[in-house]
């Protein structure tokens, strides 16, 4: 009867365990961590870039004066 | 400026403040990294029935987790130390403007100028116009001039008090009897809010700080102006 069924396992259940789950902690928090980097700081920095390749400080200004937020600068248009 | 709903830092006005900006998102992923090590070994020690029965003795795991924090530790203090010394950088202001604070208002003394000084009081929401922000807004704000280093000095006439504008990566306690100083720069026109940062008496919430930024012609145009 005993040799219908294979000997089961019966050592080193933790360390297989271990060694599974190691590689599954770097996947998980490493995976975490990427995604952080890739898809949050990284696009951050390139937005900004973006924002000031092009960007017209004298044109902003004029835009927002003509709004009439400025308390110093009165709107030229009235 | 703030915004509803918002959960992070506002968006960067100052070269300083992007920095810290970058910072704050390379810390955050570390800190990312450990807590989702320790989630994922808790969890993972908690759903076994297996066990060590002789973990007396582990020497190998005892160093990783001491060289390891260590190096974690260096990684966030290097570009922290970067940034705090550009921080105390002095970079020849153009413009050097006083900030006083008091219960429960500020007052802005541009002694670069003869006889430009003046009071800083938050506009009361009954009085606001359209477009105002409610304990925001302030009968007087600080002119600046655009893309120029300037030079605040901070204190108190009463009580502590701090003089913070987060878009610009800047707060600075007021202290009675002392002065102390910070740089701000923006290259963006436009208006920054801050409000007190350091608990200061029944109003604390309600001595707002608004920096208006110009271009210095106009900046100019305005303080020649005032002081007429």
């Amino acid at each position: 009867m005993s040799a219908l069924l294979p000997k089961p396992r019966m050592r080193g259940l933790l360390n297989r365990r271990l060694k599974f789950h190691l590689a599954g902690l770097l996947l998980f928090s490493g995976g975490f961590a990427a995604w952080h980097k890739f898809g949050v700081s990284e696009p951050r920095k390139r937005a900004y870039e973006e924002f000031y390749k092009n960007y017209d400080a004298v044109k902003e200004f004029e835009a927002m004066r003509e709004t009439g937020v400025f308390e110093s600068v009165q709107p030229t248009k009235p | 400026m703030a915004y509803p709903m918002q959960i992070a830092l506002q968006n960067a006005s100052s070269p300083l403040m992007e920095e810290l900006l970058h910072f704050h998102d390379h810390a955050l992923m570390v800190i990312l990294l450990i807590s989702t090590s320790v989630f994922y070994m808790i969890t993972m020690t908690l759903t076994t029935k297996l066990t060590h029965i002789n973990a007396t003795d582990a020497p190998i795991t005892e160093t990783v987790w001491t060289i390891l924090p260590s190096i974690i530790l260096v990684t966030i203090a290097l570009p922290s130390l970067q940034i705090l010394y550009l921080m105390d950088e002095i970079n020849n202001p153009f413009l050097t403007i006083k900030a006083l604070g008091h219960q429960w208002y500020w007052s802005y003394e541009y002694t670069d100028y003869k006889d430009l000084s003046f009071d800083s009081y938050m506009i009361l929401t009954k009085e606001l116009k359209n477009g105002h922000f409610r304990l925001l807004e302030v009968d007087h704000r600080m002119i600046v001039p655009t893309k120029s280093p300037i030079r605040i000095l901070v204190s108190a006439e009463d009580v502590l008090h701090s003089w913070a504008v987060p878009s610009l990566g800047v707060k600075i306690d007021a202290v009675p009897g002392r002065l102390n100083q910070t740089t701000i720069s923006t290259h963006l026109p436009g208006l920054f809010y801050g409000q007190c940062s350091e608990i200061c008496g029944a109003n604390h919430s309600f001595m707002p700080i608004v920096i208006e930024a110009v271009p210095i012609s106009h900046f100019e145009d305005w303080s020649w102006a005032t002081t007429q």
